[in-house]
């Protein structure tokens, strides 16, 4: 259930304003109550959508994150990290 | 006794209000839309039945239906912060509750929804094409974005579905109905072309060729070649031709009088009257 997790975060992130004004102040903290795996987390906080796109976040709402930079993740760092998607990566 | 006297399929670009408010009524977007909305006056519906999309904002991934009826006295939207007017808009419930009674007994599962807002694939059109808010509006809702997705068979017989049920209905209302959405469009998957966005237009040539299957009325091949894998090859948002097939079984299989397309956006305008 915790792709659902991932899920629920970014759509929280357009609808809940205290959420996304936390996420901007201090983003490990902001998360650190949701229940994320340790892989979920760790991708949300080194903006790693491509492996939370593998994961099978859903492309719609995880592309919210990059309205506000969301875990520093802009357009161009998504635009980039996305086509990255299947292939091997470190 | 009611009856279906036009069909409608356009766009819902969350950032078309914006576009247009900036660029006035003389862009492309704001002329095609004016275009759909100058065939809705003249067909002058009593209510307007839309075929739509959830991106997510009226239901989540909890409780996620694949067909519902919104069924109310009113309705309120955008509900996803898209940048546009805050409409109301009446819904006529009973008119709903009767459809999804009868769809119910022809063997569709449709789920019922009673408290609900709406969001920019329902708002924006109305946006264009009624923006006093004067026509009932009845959402019925498909699910196009969480995959499995109900089949194109399924949603052109709910469509024909939809259309008996208003043909059951006592009072001689006439019902115009809309399928909202595009037909290429990927949001933030790998599909995006590369640079800064996270949008982008993979197919241009299925939006093509859907069009061209309408212009010839040839609704079979294009319930045919509407698989799920197809729609999506064109984009995660592609299933959004489902909203279109629908309305595509309440119209029936005619020639449209105009379509207006917009191939870069994978997605055009279309319109259907007759008598």
């Amino acid at each position: 259930m915790s792709v659902y997790a991932v899920n629920k975060l970014c759509h929280d992130a357009l609808h809940d304003l205290a959420f996304r004004e936390a996420v901007k102040r201090d983003p490990a903290a902001a998360i650190a109550s949701r229940d994320l795996t340790a892989g979920e987390r760790n991708a949300l906080l080194s903006g790693d959508v491509a492996r939370l796109y593998e994961m099978g976040c859903h492309p719609f709402l995880l592309a919210y994150l990059t309205r506000w930079d969301l875990f520093g993740i802009t357009g161009a760092a998504y635009n980039k990290r996305i086509h990255t998607v299947g292939e091997a990566r470190k | 006794m009611a009856e279906i006297v036009a069909g409608f399929g356009m766009p819902h670009n969350p950032g078309a209000p914006a576009l247009v408010a900036r660029d006035g009524p003389q862009c492309e977007t704001a002329l095609y839309y004016a275009d759909m909305a100058k065939h809705i006056d003249a067909v002058a519906p009593d209510v307007l039945v839309i075929f739509t999309d959830d991106h997510f904002n009226t239901f989540f991934l909890d409780n996620f239906p694949t067909f519902a009826i919104g069924i109310a006295e009113a309705m309120a939207g955008p509900n996803d912060q898209t940048p546009m007017p805050h409409y109301n808009v009446a819904v006529p419930g009973a008119l709903a509750a009767h459809i999804r009674s009868s769809a119910i007994a022809g063997g569709f599962d449709i789920a019922l929804v009673q408290d609900f807002e709406v969001d920019h694939a329902v708002m924006v059109p109305l946006h264009f094409i009624t923006p006093q808010m004067k026509i009932p509006v009845l959402p019925i809702f498909i699910n196009c974005l969480a995959p499995p997705l109900p089949s194109a068979q399924r949603c052109y017989a709910l469509g024909e579905a939809v259309r008996a049920a208003i043909r059951e209905w006592p009072q001689p209302l006439r019902v115009a109905v809309i399928g909202s959405g595009s037909f290429s469009l990927e949001i933030g998957g790998p599909k995006i072309p590369p640079g800064e966005r996270i949008a982008g237009t993979p197919d241009p040539q299925w939006s093509q060729h859907v069009q061209d299957l309408l212009r010839e009325a040839r609704i079979d091949d294009l319930v045919a070649e509407a698989t799920t894998d197809r729609m999506l090859a064109a984009g995660n948002i592609g299933g959004e031709l489902l909203d279109w097939i629908a309305m595509l079984g309440a119209v029936g299989a005619r020639k449209p009088v105009t379509i207006l397309p917009q191939n870069d956006h994978g997605q055009a305008f279309v319109a259907w009257r007759w008598n």
